[in-house]
């Protein structure tokens, strides 16, 4: 089957550094992928190419076979890509309703774009799906800005799948999450395979072995290796450059 | 649908209803009594409160702060006098305005909303600028003495018409027109389009990741503000009988910005009622002291400190809790979906 998404060669230097070099894989449809990593190992930086918000100096980002290489956000987005960010990105002073419905509202029909907000059927529909499904219902009129930092990645994640995208690209979700919420939110990231295809960024190995289908490792820019999680682990050059211990 | 930013705007809604209410009794006082200074001042306070309704969907809504918003102002002015001069109808001038201030903010768009923040500010600051100067060394459009002798015009409504030269009639007109400009803003506010140009305001970075254009966005509210400053200015020179480069000028678009910030940035409503409430000051301080800017400027700053809000910005809350209270009626007409959310809400306030 044709992959969801698929980076080709994708590279980006900032001055004389290579932050992205020479990298390609890619992502299964209904599958985890992982990109894992030391700090600076580029993985960020490979989300801000594939969504848009770089453009690449060399390399293809392929969206359902379509090529969007260098497409500026939106259309990444119209594409059917949505993403999260390592550092909390929501609307703080509208509620978490609202940020809800604006990410909802590209389902609606573009006629519906000048008809006042509740008329918007399918977004608030989708806006009280997500409510449920995250958890939120009973905060959906606080604002954004006062939940706690744990409800706060959660909105997040319910924001990207809002608009029903076809890939989610969620920048370690878990990030400074507890213990128990931590566990919570992999169970949610695992149950979302039904509908997107995900190509996560973590940190926690214990996470990323037991929820990723496929791992992709990055250092100093470059693919080291790719593969299941269990061959991957078991790579002595993986272990050496990442893991830190043979 | 219980919805947060609907019910703010319905308490604004509430204090329009009372704006026009005090305006009507106070016009219909006004006619009783034969007054023509305090009707044409008030007629003069709302044409630029639709120049600070204007500054407010740009400061409070898309979160761009123009300090030339004058420019729009002036130029629906001086068309509309142009306009007039040539052939003296309401009609024809306002859609002369309308036009001219439609091109004229596109332009000034494409320029402006190449940068953001302090530099969006100063640049807006300068096409005004440069404009008025422009203006001011034109002989054909009048130079730095304006444009005099607009004729006073009939306007026209069916079979109806009312003088521009009557005081209550003109400014019955001028009311209708700024409230129907804030109407259909609150109305374009209230919309999925503008509430993309809300979320611009919270958080820019985040919206085009949501798969919606911040240029097109900036643009659109540009746009819409600079038509609503020029239809506002439009009805000026019916008012005055003249136009002059002052209309351009900084102190028009500092005024605008001093309005919205006195009434509550972010409230629409508010513009319009600190417009109202500077033109009185200035006129109350004025009779006083002719270093009524002083005054002013110092009762801005004590604003700016102790009531950052502005006035509606205060009184807006307790109208809206007055308001949802009075309002249950959302719980039975909510979307089954939201049913566990109702429940849940319904079990807190009633703990």
């Amino acid at each position: 089957m044709k992959p969801v998404l698929d980076i080709r060669d994708l590279g980006i230097s900032f001055g004389g550094l290579k932050a992205v070099d020479q990298v390609s894989f890619q992502a299964q449809r209904h599958r985890i992928t992982t990109v894992i990593g030391p700090n600076g190992a580029g993985k960020s930086t490979l989300f801000n190419l594939i969504s848009g918000a770089l453009k690449p100096h060399r390399g293809q980002v392929l969206i359902d076979g379509v090529d969007m290489t260098g497409a500026a956000p939106e259309r990444t987005k119209a594409a059917g890509l949505s993403r999260s960010f390592q550092i909390t990105s929501l609307f703080p002073e509208l509620t978490v309703a609202e940020n809800l419905r604006l990410a909802a509202q590209v389902l609606e029909p573009t006629g519906r774009a000048f008809l006042p907000v509740g008329r918007s059927t399918q977004a608030l529909a989708r806006t009280g799906q997500m409510l449920e499904r995250f958890q939120l219902a009973h905060k959906r009129d606080d604002l954004a800005g006062n939940l706690s930092h744990g409800d706060q990645r959660r909105l997040e994640i319910a924001v990207c799948l809002a608009s029903e995208p076809k890939i989610l690209l969620l920048d370690e979700p878990t990030q400074g999450m507890s213990h128990g919420d931590t566990a919570q939110t992999a169970r949610l990231v695992r149950s979302l395979t039904d509908d997107v295809t995900i190509l996560l960024i973590e940190h926690d190995i214990g996470l990323v072995m037991d929820l990723s289908d496929h791992v992709v490792v990055m250092h100093q820019g470059r693919k080291l290796a790719e593969g299941p999680p269990d061959l991957v682990r078991a790579d002595p050059a993986v272990q050496a450059a990442y893991f830190g211990h043979a | 649908m219980h919805d947060r930013l609907t019910q703010s705007m319905r308490a604004s809604h509430l204090l329009a209803l009372l704006f026009v209410l005090a305006a009507l009794g106070l016009a219909a006082m006004g006619a009783a009594t034969g007054d023509t200074f305090y009707l044409r001042l008030g007629t003069e306070a709302l044409i630029f409160a639709g120049l600070a309704l204007s500054v407010d969907l740009l400061l409070g809504y898309s979160g761009a702060l123009s300090l030339g918003q004058a420019l729009y102002f002036g130029i629906g002015a001086y068309v509309s006098a142009l306009t007039l001069m040539k052939l003296p109808s309401f009609w024809l001038a306002m859609a002369a305005a309308f036009l001219a201030t439609l091109i004229a903010s596109i332009i000034g768009g494409l320029i402006a909303n190449r940068v953001r923040g302090v530099y969006f500010a100063l640049i807006t600051f300068g096409l005004a600028q440069v404009m008025a100067k422009v203006v001011y060394n034109t002989r054909e459009l009048g130079a730095s003495d304006g444009m005099i002798g607009i004729p006073v015009i009939e306007i026209g409504f069916g079979p109806f018409s009312v003088s521009a030269g009557s005081p209550v009639g003109f400014f019955l007109i001028v009311l209708a027109v700024i409230m129907g400009l804030y109407a259909l803003t609150a109305y374009l506010l209230d919309t999925p389009f503008g509430r993309v140009l809300t979320a611009l305001k919270a958080n820019e970075k985040r919206v085009p990741f949501l798969g919606y254009s911040v240029w097109r966005a900036r643009m659109a509210a540009y746009v819409l503000a600079g038509v609503i400053a020029g239809l506002s200015g439009a009805l000026y020179p019916m008012l005055r009988g003249f136009v002059s480069p002052e209309l351009m000028f900084f102190a028009t678009s500092g005024n605008a910005v001093i309005s919205v910030v006195l009434g509550g940035v972010g409230t629409l409503i508010g513009a319009i009622y600190g417009s109202v409430l500077l033109v009185i000051l200035k006129s109350i301080i004025g009779s006083w002291t002719e270093h009524h800017l002083i005054v002013i400027g110092l009762l801005f700053m004590l604003c700016v400190m102790f009531l950052p809000r502005g006035l509606v910005g205060v009184v807006r809350p307790a109208i809206e809790t007055w308001l949802s209270r009075r309002r249950p009626a959302p719980v039975a007409a909510a979307d089954p979906a939201d049913l566990p959310a109702i429940i849940a809400e319904t079990a807190r306030t009633s703990r």
